[in-house]
């Protein structure tokens, strides 16, 4: 009968015998792909750009979609220079501008950008819109809207919601419900106005107009925007404010504009008579 | 090691405890915690038993505990994936595979000593047998 001293020396051993055969497996098979053997992303992938898609023509047929093309160009050109100095590909993102007071702007899966032209009409320079785009196409490329969904309407309705013969529309009304009108948890915005802030700052922009963007909003008042910067969800956009200064600290910015001062003053004129 | 004569009860009890945690594996796969309640209950139920049920009610135990941190992992995991919108990544898909294997050595390993201790022969698992040796010592054995 071995001693106990004996024994448990023995135990350790068989322990890391046992243990190093189970990270072994585990580390071996973490080097196959299951994602592309099992084609997850390609089905993910399908079911987002059917999602965006039928999400988008949702808000198509019920909004007035502003589509001179002129303002869109504008927007684009903005959300362009943002994307190629961060290796995102431009043509992921797809600016639809919508005709609406609302100071709004939100994300749709597969890279849909809804624009509200209130949110134009309030921007008092391209770099506090910049600012906005860029927190939007943050959410997009940090897969928080595909994530939000999963959240709020549960993966499986995803999934079954898009491959059904018949699309269930109460499913779309939901989706753009829940990406148009309620906040992404507070890590989510957090992490989306950092990145924003790495957008701008890569493409040449000042962060500082977004911050002060932000401490401007409207406080305390039910009908404020929805979305990214509804009140009630996001009772702190002094506090996001602050975190975006804290982040660029004493940092400064060469102006590098986007829009000649004209595309500006044009894309704000153009949007006025569009909502007039 | 040397075992007294095994009754027919003793070995049914000591074949049981396996069986047991064999019916609260398919129980315990969603909820991992199952299978350690159930191997608990029957743990205490025979502490008062021959040596021979009691040493493999304790095995039963500890692999339950090994198994109970393996599939708890992989249950919140799919938790978070199915309710927190996380990702799906080859590395989860890994990890289920990893602990699918392994509970499936947990269920032959369990069935064969459900197999051997009804017949009254003595089974003792790599690493799971010492330890329950160190917690059963033999010298517990009954004169």
């Amino acid at each position: 009968m071995p001693s106990n001293s004996a024994s448990i020396v023995k135990i350790f051993f068989q322990f890391l015998v046992l243990a190093g055969l189970f990270f072994a497996t585990l580390f071996g098979l973490r080097q196959i792909d299951w994602l592309h053997l099992f084609q997850i992303e390609t089905v993910s992938r399908k079911t987002e750009e059917k999602i965006g898609a039928l999400s988008w023509e949702l808000i198509r047929n019920t909004s007035h979609e502003i589509k001179s093309k002129e303002p869109v160009r504008a927007l684009k050109k903005l959300t362009d220079r943002m994307a190629s100095v961060s290796g995102i590909d431009p043509n992921h993102v797809k600016i639809h501008l919508l005709e609406q007071d609302e100071i709004n702007a939100f994300a749709l899966p597969d890279g849909h950008l809804i624009v509200f032209s209130g949110l134009i009409n309030d921007c008092r320079n391209e770099a506090e819109l910049a600012g906005v785009l860029g927190h939007e196409i943050a959410h997009i490329e940090r897969k928080h809207v595909m994530k939000k969904l999963a959240k709020e309407l549960g993966l499986s309705v995803l999934v079954s919601a898009t491959t059904g013969s018949q699309h269930n529309s109460e499913f779309l009304k939901e989706t753009v419900r829940v990406l148009s009108s309620a906040a992404y948890d507070r890590s989510l915005e957090t992490e989306a106005d950092q990145t924003s802030v790495l957008y701008l700052t890569k493409a040449g922009i000042d962060p500082k107009p977004f911050a002060r963007f932000l401490a401007r909003m409207p406080k305390g008042k039910d009908e404020d925007p929805s979305g990214i910067f509804s009140v009630s969800t996001h009772p702190d956009s002094d506090v996001r404010s602050k975190e975006i200064l804290e982040q660029i600290g004493d940092q400064t910015f060469e102006s590098n504009p986007v829009l000649t001062e004209e595309e500006w003053k044009s894309l704000k004129a153009r949007v006025s008579e569009e909502i007039q | 090691m040397h075992i007294h004569p095994i009754g027919e009860q003793d070995a049914e009890k000591a074949s049981n405890s396996y069986l047991m945690s064999l019916v609260f594996i398919m129980a315990g796969l969603p909820l991992p915690i199952v299978n350690l309640i159930a191997s608990l209950i029957f743990y205490f139920g025979n502490r008062k038993a021959g040596y021979f049920v009691r040493w493999h009610c304790t095995q039963t135990l500890l692999s339950q505990f090994s198994l109970l941190f393996i599939n708890s992992t992989g249950f919140w995991w799919t938790v978070s994936i199915i309710f927190r919108g996380e990702e799906v990544t080859s590395g989860y898909i890994a990890y289920l595979i990893t602990a699918l294997i392994f509970n499936l050595l947990d269920f032959g390993s369990t069935i064969y000593a459900a197999i051997q201790t009804r017949k009254g022969i003595h089974v003792k698992w790599f690493f799971f047998g010492v330890l329950t040796d160190l917690i059963c010592p033999p010298t517990q054995l009954p004169s």
